[in-house]
């Protein structure tokens, strides 16, 4: 009986064993057989696929956390060929909801490229465009069977982030744009294009879960902080376009600064884009100098340059404020005989009333006294004709002439020590002026207040540039300027805040020849003069009720910084001494 | 059939195959059952870990992609919240509400003591946490080896 069941159970071990046997040949088999490679083949085929990582690219906000620049969610819509049932119904849900051509639509579905089963029929699509279409697709989908005509099945959506500017042309000139590949255009957009870009990347990533970590990390871009203060920005926009309009000005600007440290607040220009049309920039512009004309636009700055005329002769102690010259209306420099703006002499004047009457005359006085070693050192010195390191593109460097120049003649020693036959620019003469308001040293203008990446804040150093005058200098100047703006009862002041600044009205060359009918008028001026918290340049151009910039610039001057002052938080004169009694 | 008798194992064996042979037959199907069954152990404790692992890499897959997808709709609701109250936008809200701007001279400026006035904006996010390989649990990046590797270091270190 006992070997009966030891046979039958050997046998059923050996059948057993047998069919383990089978199953394990036919695995192997099945492994290695032609089939097997071909779905080998295929399973590879999407082990990996290419996959397009949209990283946000950095925002950008103005000083008190305002967003100037971020990503809003646009789609690009396709359609899948392999699955699409009626390329006719598609056609004509696309072309109608986005407005375009139907048959175009239809050419491209019908007669899709080469090995293509996937088309683009339109990218940077609005989200509501976008969602309206996917909602006809469900109800369609819903009245269509499967398979049938009339549904759209097939259309597809893939959204991805687009840059927008929320202000739309408030401060375009400082922000830039950036186009639809990711560039970043002007202003801070191209200037910091590499800290804020987070490009898309596509890269091969496996599907196998089992290898998630192998897909890679798009990080997103750099966040910045400007110094920008978005308040005050449209305040000098509002009022540099009512001044245009009640001046008949052709053109201008108006730029604030922190004179102590080169924080610009705003930079208001009249020609201004929706950042979000980048694409008008062409209508808008007619070359790339007229962008942000506040760093690109070379000018003769006139007057205003005497300030740095009788900074250089202070310094240099050719002068002081009480030396006094008598002065008869015009001077021989050069060969060439200038004269003052109003072609008359004004007798004897100390160095206040130089500044107080804008005496050319008494400028050429000073520059032929300090000789051309000295003086254009000393604007050299100043930053004339050199690039002030402004952290925006497209910034000119301006020209000045120097003895040795092929182009410099000895008349022009006299012109231009009363802002002639020299190209600055206006952030130019802020950067340079800031020395008189910065106890001799030049500030270096920027506008980026810090970056933000990873949850940390790392705040952009101060930065200072040349010393090119002493701080006693710059104290006796501002004295000078404020007191040459209280005795002219100027409209520049600033009821509350004393101020001090200098206008400026320059003839235009036409041809070669000045024309005293057009003028280019401007104000640079700070305050408060005991403690400069702003510093504010406006220029206008031609302006056609008056050509004096004392009756144009100066009450645009006097406008702005009475509206800076609250938007700042300045406290009046009065008030400041009891804060610092605390 | 010649037998090497002198060898006393062997010796042993056939007796005992002679007296009980199904003793023999079942100690080599239990040996043979217990290889199988450390096997199949085997097995079913590395399928089960591919399993999770799998199951895991998905889950990554996908909360990558809800990561970004939810940072991109957040970056999209804060530029829809910064056009509502833009400045234009909100100039034309205060105006619509009576309010006009404010005059230099209807202005009194008061000294609030112990204030000072923020000087910009702070935008970092100390609460922030960053992912690191350290913050990853080793469930997601251990093989069967490893983890076999640190319970035996574990087991060595309490010894």
């Amino acid at each position: 009986m006992r070997q009966q069941y030891g046979r039958r159970s050997q046998v059923l071990a050996g059948a057993l064993a047998l069919f383990a046997l089978t199953i394990v040949a036919q695995m192997t088999r099945i492994q290695n057989s032609p089939e097997a490679e071909i779905f080998r083949q295929r399973s590879e085929a999407y082990a990996y696929e290419y996959r397009t990582f949209y990283p946000n690219r950095g925002e950008i906000y103005d000083r008190k956390g305002r967003l100037l620049a971020g990503e809003k969610i646009v789609y690009e819509v396709g359609v899948d060929l392999n699955i699409m049932t009626d390329p006719h119904a598609i056609s004509f849900a696309v072309a109608d909801t986005l407005g375009m051509d139907y048959d175009g639509l239809m050419e491209v579905i019908q007669n899709p490229p080469e090995g293509l089963s996937y088309l683009i029929l339109a990218d940077y699509v609005e989200a509501e465009q976008a969602l309206y279409l996917q909602e006809l697709k469900k109800a369609l989908n819903r009245e269509a069977p499967e398979g049938s005509t009339g549904g759209l099945t097939g259309l597809q959506f893939k959204s991805h982030p687009q840059r927008s500017y929320p202000e739309n042309a408030l401060a375009s000139n400082i922000l830039g744009f950036v186009n639809r590949e990711g560039l970043g255009y002007f202003g801070v957009e191209e200037k910091y294009d590499s800290l804020l870009a987070g490009n898309p990347v596509t890269v091969l990533a496996p599907t196998d879960p089992n290898k998630a970590f192998e897909i890679p990390r798009a990080p997103d871009g750099t966040t910045l902080i400007l110094t920008v203060d978005r308040d005050l920005q449209s305040a000098a926009e509002d009022i540099l376009d009512n001044a245009l309009w009640e001046y008949g000005a052709r053109d201008g600007l108006i730029a604030i600064m922190n004179p102590r440290t080169g924080e610009l607040y705003a930079m208001a220009v009249a020609q201004r884009m929706n950042l979000n049309n980048f694409w008008n920039y062409g209508a808008v512009y007619s070359n790339a100098t007229e962008f942000n004309p506040a760093i690109s636009m070379t000018y003769e700055p006139g007057s205003v340059m005497k300030i740095l005329t009788m900074a250089a002769a202070l310094d240099s102690g050719t002068v002081t404020p009480e030396t006094t010259y008598l002065d008869t209306g015009s001077i021989l420099v050069g060969g060439v005989t200038v004269q003052n703006w109003d072609r008359n002499p004004w007798g004897l004047q100390n160095m206040v009333g130089c500044l107080q009457y804008s005496l050319n005359v008494c400028m050429v006085t000073l520059s032929t006294q300090m000789g051309a070693g000295t003086f254009y050192d000393y604007m050299d010195a100043f930053g004339l004709g050199h690039l002030t390191g402004v952290d925006l593109a497209y910034e000119a460097p301006g020209r000045l002439k120097v003895p040795g120049d092929a182009d410099w003649y000895p008349v022009d020693l006299g012109t231009n020590a009363f802002g002639q036959g020299v190209a600055v620019t206006p952030i130019q003469m802020m950067s340079a002026i800031s020395a008189v308001a910065n106890k001799g040293r030049m500030v270096i203008p920027h506008v980026l207040y810090a970056m933000v990446r990873d949850g940390r804040q790392h705040e952009v150093p101060e930065q200072f540039g040349a010393t090119p005058i002493s701080e006693q200098t710059a104290a006796t100047l501002s004295e000078m300027l404020a007191v040459s703006l209280e005795q002219e009862s100027s409209l520049a002041l600033v009821p509350g805040y004393r101020v001090a600044g200098k206008t400026g009205t320059a003839q235009i060359p036409i041809d070669g020849i000045y024309d005293s009918a057009q003028t280019n008028v401007s104000f640079i001026g700070w305050g408060p003069v005991d403690a400069p918290q702003f510093m504010i340049y406006v220029w206008l151009e031609r302006p056609t009720t008056s050509s004096w910039s004392s009756e144009t610039a100066a009450p645009v001057f006097s406008q702005m910084a009475q509206r800076a002052v609250i938007i700042l938080d300045i406290p009046p004169d009065s008030v400041r001494p009891q804060l610092a009694s605390q | 059939m010649n037998i090497p008798t002198h060898l006393p194992n062997v010796n042993r064996m056939i007796h005992a195959y002679r007296v009980a042979p199904w003793r023999v037959q079942r100690q080599w199907i239990g040996g043979a059952l217990l290889v199988v069954l450390v096997f199949a152990m085997v097995g079913a404790l590395y399928l089960n870990v591919t399993s999770r692992t799998a199951i895991a890499g998905r889950e990554i897959q996908d909360l990558t992609d809800a990561i970004a997808a939810s940072r991109q709709a957040s970056s999209d609701l804060q530029t829809q919240l910064a056009g509502l109250t833009s400045a234009v936008s909100m100039e034309t809200r205060a105006r619509e509400m009576g309010f006009r701007p404010v005059e230099p001279d209807e202005l009194e400026y008061l000294v609030v003591p112990g204030y000072v006035a923020p000087r910009a904006v702070d935008l970092s996010s100390p609460s922030e946490t960053q992912l690191n390989v350290l913050a990853i649990p080793p469930e997601y990046n251990q093989s069967l080896l490893d983890w076999m590797d640190e319970r035996l270091m574990s087991a060595r270190r309490f010894q």
